[in-house]
């Protein structure tokens, strides 16, 4: 194994913490995002003990709706952690009432497009890209707008649900929907508003590679979009960014050059450059082939 | 109009005031707030002896506190005058050790960007401050503890900033595209944990800007602003505006009372700030109740350009 891997796999060993968990940094309390990339880059890697105490936590982080907190000091309510939750359960193979309900909760869960005036004007001026809150996405939390990462982690899941829960495909083809609407003009994604008081605003490369996982299903239409995602590789200094574009890009049959640094201390970075290594559970944001729509 | 506050190493507040006929209070907290409003051509400027003499004039004693430097750290962008400078916030390190704080530590939550440390890389922090790592957390993934009756609900915040005795809001002087202003009380926004809240903080915005940012700062109270004003921004701020030289660091105990000192040097009429309307309950706002030292706010004045939607704002 490359030793910039194994660097990075190690570190997650060391840092787990004693209730089965990772925080994003070592010593610190666990949170559900750290524990789930630590739980992807780690399976197949680790001893399945490993895994399995960090499943009691996740398990234990499950509020009665189907929802699932967002760390060990946060009570409620449930955030877009929850599409990660459904993602571990379908990366387990375990489609139990658990699953059930992350996936029932996701379904009930919107964002709030626009307000008055944005719904108004997208009502008369139907396709305008600007206005278009026709669309629904996640948001962050409940009562808030859909953002371009939580959308593109419930897509993510949501098709990976698909074939053991049936109709999600509609709500899924939607969010791919606002995904497309919300892509800047030069052809990469932001947090997820291409453009502020009629100015364009750019794109950002780490929310690029999340909306192109979000899309992967759709890789015929975006020759263009990963073009321009292999040059914000090419040009980003961002560890976190490289990392997850080299994630996407490497889903949708790209080369990428591995991480060649040392970890750092920061466990979530240090999950995702493992998946990111051509060695790595780079896969783990893969959708099934047989939800392809082209 | 009643505030309470609460928790975050808070000063409890409760502050009852009548309003005047502008709707901003007649009276905020007991007395003159002082600010110090010191000239500082460039960054290149011996910024530590600037700012000890601001916290001199303004009485600030941090011996053996625990302080919490938050700079704004909002874009990958060297070129511009979007984040905090690096000289600016590595002299506050220095500084704040030098008046004899027991901790100095430096804190961030950027509001849309989720590579704190990148974006502190590339603002210069990372390698222009000795042991930039060592004194820092990334707020936005810190560890959290809850806060009740923030705007009506339970709110988490970072352990660092509840457990600082004193925040410094290493703000920038900047217009903003939808509150007007954004100076050290909107600064705090970088409080809220993004691992809760997401990138950006939406939650605020649907709380309101102006009603967060009161909120936030009733929340936290014990509280000191350091401005960066040597080069600002303005026009279609926080983000896309363009580099101001305003020439001056501005530094006082009642942040209400210092964004209103930098509004009237931008050209600003800090009454008609709707986020400093409603946090005028919790310091001074107007002229009169705001005690000036170092440089008259009138003697540097230099207009920000500002966008159509706020031209209204522009100091008579």
């Amino acid at each position: 194994m490359a030793a910039s891997l194994s660097q990075r796999l190690d570190l997650l060993l060391r840092t787990q913490n004693d209730d089965g968990g990772w925080g994003y940094f070592p010593g610190k309390r666990s949170w559900m995002e750290p524990t789930a990339y630590a739980m992807l880059a780690l399976e197949g890697r680790a001893d399945q003990a490993v895994l399995e105490r960090a499943w009691r936590l996740v398990e234990s982080w499950q509020l009665p709706d189907g929802s699932w907190r967002p760390g060990a000091d946060v009570e409620g309510p449930g955030t877009w952690v929850t599409a990660l939750g459904v993602h571990l359960c379908c990366a387990r193979g375990q489609f139990d009432d658990r699953f059930t309900r992350g996936v029932r909760w996701l379904l009930g869960t919107q964002g709030r497009e626009g307000n008055w005036l944005a719904r108004l004007v997208s009502m008369f001026q139907p396709g305008d890209p600007d206005n278009d809150t026709s669309h629904h996405g996640w948001p962050w939390l409940r009562g808030t707008s859909s953002w371009i990462e939580p959308t593109a982690h419930a897509v993510v899941a949501l098709h990976m649900a698909a074939s053991h829960y049936a109709g999600v495909d509609a709500r899924v083809r939607d969010a791919e929907e606002l995904i497309l609407t919300r892509k800047c003009c030069d052809g990469g994604w932001n947090y997820g508003s291409r453009r502020a008081l009629g100015i364009d605003l750019p794109s950002y490369p780490e929310t690029t590679a999340l909306a192109l996982l979000g899309l992967q299903t759709r890789k015929n239409d975006l020759s263009k979009e990963i073009r321009h995602a292999r040059g914000l590789f090419e040009q980003t200094h961002s560890r976190l960014a490289r990392a997850w574009l080299s994630i996407a890009l490497r889903n949708l049959g790209e080369e990428t050059a591995p991480p060649d640094n040392e970890p750092g201390k920061d466990i979530l970075l240090a999950a995702l450059e493992s998946m990111a290594h051509p060695d790595g559970n780079g896969n783990a944001f893969r959708v099934p082939v047989a939800g392809s729509r082209a | 109009m009643g505030l309470v506050g609460v928790g975050a190493g808070a000063g409890i507040l409760s502050v009852e005031a009548s309003r005047s006929g502008d709707g901003v209070p007649e009276a905020g907290p007991p007395g003159k707030s002082p600010v110090a409003v010191l000239k500082a051509a460039s960054y290149e400027e011996d910024l530590v002896a600037k700012i000890l003499e601001g916290a001199r004039l303004c009485g600030l004693n941090v011996r053996g506190k625990r302080v919490l430097l938050k700079p704004n750290l909002v874009e990958f962008d060297s070129a511009t005058a979007i984040n905090t400078d690096m000289a600016v916030l590595a002299s506050a390190l220095e500084a704040f050790r030098a008046l004899g704080a027991a901790e100095v530590r430096i804190g961030e939550g950027p509001g849309h960007r989720r590579d704190t440390l990148g974006l502190a890389e590339e603002a210069r922090y990372l390698h222009g401050i000795r042991d930039f790592e060592g004194v820092f957390t990334d707020l936005n993934r810190d560890d959290v503890r809850p806060v009740e009756g923030f705007a009506g609900e339970r709110f988490y915040f970072p352990q660092s900033a509840l457990g600082a005795d004193l925040i410094v809001s290493v703000a920038k002087m900047k217009t903003h595209h939808w509150a007007g202003a954004t100076l050290s009380m909107k600064n705090l926004f970088g409080l809220v944990p993004g691992a809760v809240y997401g990138w950006p903080k939406n939650k605020l915005h649907y709380i309101g800007i102006p009603r967060a940012i009161a909120e936030l700062n009733r929340t936290f109270r014990n509280t000191f602003a350091l401005v960066d004003g040597i080069v600002g921004m303005e026009g279609n701020g926080p983000i896309q505006g363009q580099p101001k030289h305003a020439g001056v660091l501005v530094m006082g105990r009642d942040l209400a009372a210092v964004d209103s000192t930098c509004c009237r040097i931008m050209g600003i009429d800090p009454t008609k700030v709707e986020y400093l309307r409603l946090a005028s309950a919790l310091g001074h706002v107007r002229e009169s109740a705001i005690d000036q030292r170092g440089e008259s706010p009138r003697a540097v004045r230099t207009n920000f350009e500002l966008i159509s939607q706020f031209r209204n704002l522009r100091l008579a």
